[in-house]
């Protein structure tokens, strides 16, 4: 198995974990000191144009571009690994570093880019990155460390019913380097057992999308909410609590949508969506709005912490 | 009259039947340029960017798996089995095919693939190449904005001409994104924009390599 790294980390910013979830980077932050792991953020990087590459707007090179500018924002602060929130910043951090690698007439035409733009300090040397050794989701960094996160807990979560969606661009895109799997993926749901929990693990719909699918959500509706209903049904049915996210577009799309399906298909759905960093800060004593920042959810987690701290007294 | 009539009914005879010999023809000659050189397309698509290295396509053998795993396939007319045969057997047609749009990039035909083909990626490559042809206005037309706010400030932004539609469907959405700067600042996290000069930075480099021509293209 790769080894994963607990220093010597950027922790890669993410738009949507920005805009829609950002208790998603606050709880990372909180697990991470908790944990001792070493990492910086630099406001210089910029977004991984992820949304728009997969949008058909961004072409690779422009892509790859951006990535080998923040590929230098990552050695400017002497990190090695990069750490991202995003499943989207994983593929697209990792095709690029691919790309640079191998492709010697394409990484010569990157580094002319920044030759004639005055920027020569951000040329792409090949092989500074390894796609495998130093690209990372911030996931398989805890997983790395559940035995410790297991130390940590301080809430009992085990009166609920847990399910796991993982994201399809941590598990698909790069499958050679997934752990845990990724036509049955477990590394949530062995996350979620770190923490005291057993999670109903195998579902039939545990490997579809989560239905955003880029241009889906916006351009053809009816399908991508088809997707995410069929999902949330399944869940509905087997009395799921709470569904654990590793993404914020697939996050998004279930959160945000599942008053909307309710209402569309007839049927109460009362699934809270938590991301994996939330549910564990929340476990390790995380405060719900100043750390775990429920306050920006649609399906309100107000009524999760209200049974947790019933169960609790 | 009657001459005149006869002299009409048999040049349009003539007409048709040179129509349907000439479509005939173009058929023939169309089977005869694919014969010479079926795999033209496909090797397009694995000679570009965005192909994986060594991607399976050539080794395609229609078992299916990819379409039985489609979200688009099992909701949509999209058959990304019927798109790899299709671009196999170098039909171009494939890049006007409107159902190439119903794919959601989700990865899961490249992930199952037993001969390490990606539909997934095929498909993202005969869309690029609807875009570069400029036939695709309609589909790309209302996502090039996200380009714009990228060169403006970093960062692409959920286009504007979406936010009514959201906001209607996600109820207090828009209220999140007045408040979003205070949340942030509660939770202790640092500002969403980058600094002036990386923007900058990111605007002069997308410029070098034509991206605001290319998002031009696209409205």
């Amino acid at each position: 198995m790769k080894i994963i790294p607990d220093k010597n980390i950027l922790l890669f910013k993410s738009c949507l974990v920005s805009t829609e979830y950002p208790g998603i980077e606050s709880s990372t932050k909180y697990i991470f000191d908790q944990l001792g792991v070493e990492y910086i953020i630099d406001h210089e990087q910029s977004c991984c144009s992820g949304l728009g590459y997969y949008s058909d707007v961004f072409d690779q090179t422009s892509t790859t571009l951006i990535a080998a500018r923040n590929f230098y924002v990552t050695k400017k602060n002497n990190a090695k690994n990069i750490a991202v929130m995003c499943a989207t910043c994983y593929a697209i951090n990792k095709k690029s570093v691919k790309l640079l690698n191998k492709n010697n007439e394409f990484r010569e035409r990157i580094n002319n880019v920044f030759e004639e733009s005055s920027m020569k300090e951000m040329k792409y040397e090949k092989g500074s990155l390894n796609p495998t050794d130093n690209i990372f989701h911030v996931v398989e960094i805890f997983f790395n460390k559940k035995k410790e996160i297991s130390k940590h807990v301080k809430i009992d979560l085990s009166n609920f019913k847990i399910a796991t969606h993982h994201a399809c661009h941590y598990c698909k895109v790069h499958y050679e380097d997934t752990i845990e799997g990724f036509r049955n993926p477990r590394m949530l749901d062995e996350l979620v057992e770190s923490l005291g929990v057993k999670t109903i693990d195998w579902y039939n719909t545990k490997i579809n999308t989560c239905g955003a699918g880029f241009r889906q959500r916006f351009a053809n509706k009816p399908i991508s909410m088809k997707v995410t209903g069929d999902k949330l049904l399944e869940l509905n049915e087997q009395n799921v609590d709470i569904l654990i996210h590793m993404c914020p577009n697939c996050q998004m799309q279930f959160d945000r949508y599942q008053p909307y399906l309710s209402k569309e298909l007839g049927v109460d759905f009362n699934i809270f969506h938590l991301n994996i960093t939330q549910l564990i800060a929340l476990a390790i004593g995380g405060d719900p709005y100043k750390t775990v920042g429920i306050q920006t959810h649609t399906f309100s987690i107000e009524p999760l912490i209200k049974r947790i701290s019933e169960d609790t007294i | 009259m009657d001459v005149d009539n006869t002299f009409n009914i048999q040049f349009t005879i003539i007409f048709i039947y040179l129509f349907y010999v000439n479509l005939d023809l173009c058929d023939l000659m169309k089977v005869d340029r694919i014969k010479n050189n079926p795999l033209k397309l496909a090797k397009k698509i694995l000679h570009d960017l965005k192909a994986s290295e060594n991607m399976g396509l050539l080794r395609c053998v229609q078992c299916g798996m990819c379409t039985s795993s489609c979200p688009g396939a099992k909701n949509s007319g999209y058959n990304p089995r019927d798109m790899v045969k299709r671009v196999l057997e170098g039909d171009e047609s494939i890049i006007n095919d409107e159902e190439i749009w119903n794919c959601f990039y989700c990865y899961t035909c490249h992930s199952v693939c037993p001969v390490g083909n990606s539909p997934s990626e095929v498909n993202q490559i005969l869309r690029q190449t609807a875009i570069d042809k400029g036939i695709v206005k309609d589909k790309v037309g209302p996502f090039a904005v996200y380009g714009d706010s990228f060169l403006d400030i970093g960062i692409g932004a959920i286009p504007k001409s979406f936010f009514m539609e959201l906001n209607e469907d996600i109820e207090g959405w828009l209220d999140l994104k007045s408040e979003l700067e205070e949340i942030r600042g509660e939770l202790g996290l640092g500002p969403i924009t980058i600094p002036n000069e990386s923007i900058k930075e990111v605007n002069t480099l997308l410029k070098k390599v034509g991206f605001n021509k290319r998002i031009e293209k696209m409205k």
